[in-house]
């Protein structure tokens, strides 16, 4: 059995700078399941998405995050449980709703032989917009150059990029991303970084899954943290860090500390020693330090704290293994 | 530019580009019309004092037309569930009467032009086919046609999933039916039993109506009954079309 200890989302965020948005629901799920034959998909998540927010659903692969988005987006009809999409339910197709959700989902869907600003023109039209549109979508994910190129003649990383602007043409209140940056390289991957945070500037609520965690803390307002089907953690990436007591690591060159002499320090709990340094692991990073640079001085030695993906290794870890 | 618009360009740009489809589309009639033509050169049906081309042009101008009907909307749909394009459509506000209207409307031009092609063929001197003062009666026959067969041809795509699939159920049901209807070979050469049982096909109506505007074989009661029949088998299997169809393969 797994205990999950979904952190609710009303947990009260005022020290919090910066969550900003607003105070009004972009989605609200209360007691939403989904299953799938043997396989409970979606295992009871409640959770509140805010408007304006920045929010990011992460776990590993199999634990239900795509079956979660669908869900939201009003592609599946859950088996348990309400959906509020903006105050509406997604399901069954809602025409109301739809113009103001914008999505890109992990298996691209693109028109036939047609070039990509052919392809952005018609699904703009399908929103009941000029063929005008396709060319700021096109220059918003910086495939302009590429605008008379076939969809099948772009590359992977563009074919992403083309289904990202294709989720962001009619200028949607609410955007889906599920896993946008999958294929993209790490200059791309930071470009559409920009995109997003432009997004958010304008208003925009957005939604979205990765595999990155570095991405997800540079990002996310908040971030849930999804293992079978239900949501073990729910909170900013910079409290998750803070609450999770990973210890900070002090890296000092080897030969300039004994393992012996660091393991007397205090704070430090285990003392290891990797590719030239003698590696300190500590909970108390600040006297750690200070008790380090009494001995050695601090000019070579580097630290590195606890990010988002240690907390995340942890979690999903304990949470898998048990 | 309206969603129906875009979505006609976007098939319509995606057809010409694909050149070896669009050649065999109109080219597949035409070669049973030659084959046939060239078997049965200059003989006439015992009995009826009628040639085989009147009785073999609108048969097979009848099946290629239904044909291509069918399997084009039945291929349509299984691609477009398959590579997510329904699921992209189904998210915007367009309705999905505008998306089976464009398809529709596609199909219906694509009758005309292969129906134009192989009656100025029939009519070379090779082939023999002389036109009845009533041919332009064919046209509504042929526009019941494409909507009878493309509405089959719904029900076709909404339950194959892979494009052997789409060819195994439409080849299954289409080349029977053309032997049974009379289009490879004159239905009044069959036993009357098997006359009988080709009443229950769309496509024996097809061919009855088109080979009576074309070539003056029947009157207007014939005409009628064969426009009325296949606006029948449309609403059957429209309404079949309707229940089986779906906008993705998992939901």
């Amino acid at each position: 059995m797994t205990t999950t200890h979904a952190i609710e989302s009303s947990t009260p965020s005022s020290e919090e700078p910066i969550v900003e948005a607003g105070t009004e629901s972009a989605v609200v799920l209360d007691g939403v399941r989904k299953r799938y034959g043997d396989v409970q998909a979606v295992d009871g998540i409640s959770l509140t998405i805010r408007r304006g927010e920045f929010f990011g659903i992460l776990g590993p692969n199999g634990a239900g995050k795509t079956t979660l988005i669908e869900i939201m987006e009003g592609l599946r009809q859950a088996d348990a449980g309400t959906i509020q999409v903006l105050g509406m339910s997604p399901w069954p197709r809602n025409v109301a709703l739809l113009p103001r959700l914008g999505l890109q989902t992990q298996k691209s869907a693109f028109f036939a032989r047609l070039t990509a600003r052919e392809h952005l023109a018609t699904v703009a039209a399908l929103y009941g917009l000029p063929a005008t549109a396709a060319g700021p979508a096109l220059k918003l994910v910086g495939l302009t150059g590429e605008a008379d190129k076939r969809v099948g003649d772009l590359s992977g990383g563009q074919r992403q990029r083309l289904a990202i602007a294709g989720a962001l043409i009619h200028e949607p209140e609410l955007v889906f991303l599920d896993e946008p940056t999958a294929a993209l390289d790490t200059q791309a991957r930071r470009d559409l970084w920009q995109v997003l945070r432009e997004l958010k500037a304008q208003g925009r609520t957005i939604v979205y899954t990765t595999h990155h965690l570095d991405e997800a803390e540079a990002l996310c307002d908040r971030v849930a943290i999804v293992v079978t089907g239900a949501v073990i953690a729910l909170d900013t990436p910079h409290r998750l860090v803070g609450a999770a007591h990973v210890p900070t690591r002090v890296m000092v060159p080897v030969g300039q500390l004994s393992t012996d002499q660091a393991g007397a320090l205090p704070g430090v709990i285990r003392v290891t020693v990797e590719g030239g340094s003698v590696v300190l692991e500590t909970t108390t990073a600040g006297a750690t330090l200070a008790a380090v640079g009494d001995l050695i001085g601090l000019d070579e030695v580097q630290t590195r704290t606890a990010t988002l993906e240690d907390v995340y290794l942890e979690l999903t870890g304990s949470e898998t293994r048990s | 530019m309206t969603a129906f618009a875009a979505l006609s360009t976007a098939n319509y740009k995606a057809s010409v580009r694909d050149k070896t489809t669009v050649f065999f589309t109109f080219a597949f009639p035409l070669l049973f019309l030659v084959v046939f033509g060239l078997i049965f050169a200059g003989q006439e049906v015992e009995g009826s004092g009628r040639n085989y081309i009147d009785y073999i042009a609108p048969g097979v101008l009848s099946w290629g037309v239904g044909n291509a009907a069918l399997f084009g909307i039945a291929f349509t749909l299984m691609q477009w569930r398959n590579d997510d394009i329904l699921r992209l459509i189904r998210m915007t506000p367009t309705p999905l009467t505008t998306v089976l209207a464009s398809r529709y409307t596609g199909a219906l031009v694509i009758g005309l032009v292969q129906a134009v092609l192989f009656v100025g063929v029939a009519l070379l001197p090779a082939f023999g086919l002389s036109l009845a003062g009533s041919w332009p009666l064919a046209l509504p026959v042929l526009l019941l046609g494409v909507t009878a067969f493309l509405s089959m041809g719904v029900v076709v795509g909404s339950r194959a999933n892979t494009p052997e699939a789409v060819a195994a159920i439409a080849n299954s049901i289409m080349v029977p039916m053309a032997f049974l209807s009379g289009s490879f070979l004159p239905i009044d050469l069959m036993p009357a039993w098997l006359q009988n049982i080709s009443r229950a096909l769309p496509l024996r109506y097809m061919n009855d109506g088109i080979s009576t505007a074309l070539t003056g074989s029947g009157d207007l009661a014939t005409i009628g009954l064969s426009s009325a029949a296949l606006a029948g088998f449309t609403v059957v299997f429209g309404v079949l079309a309707v229940r089986t169809f779906r906008w993705s393969n998992n939901s």
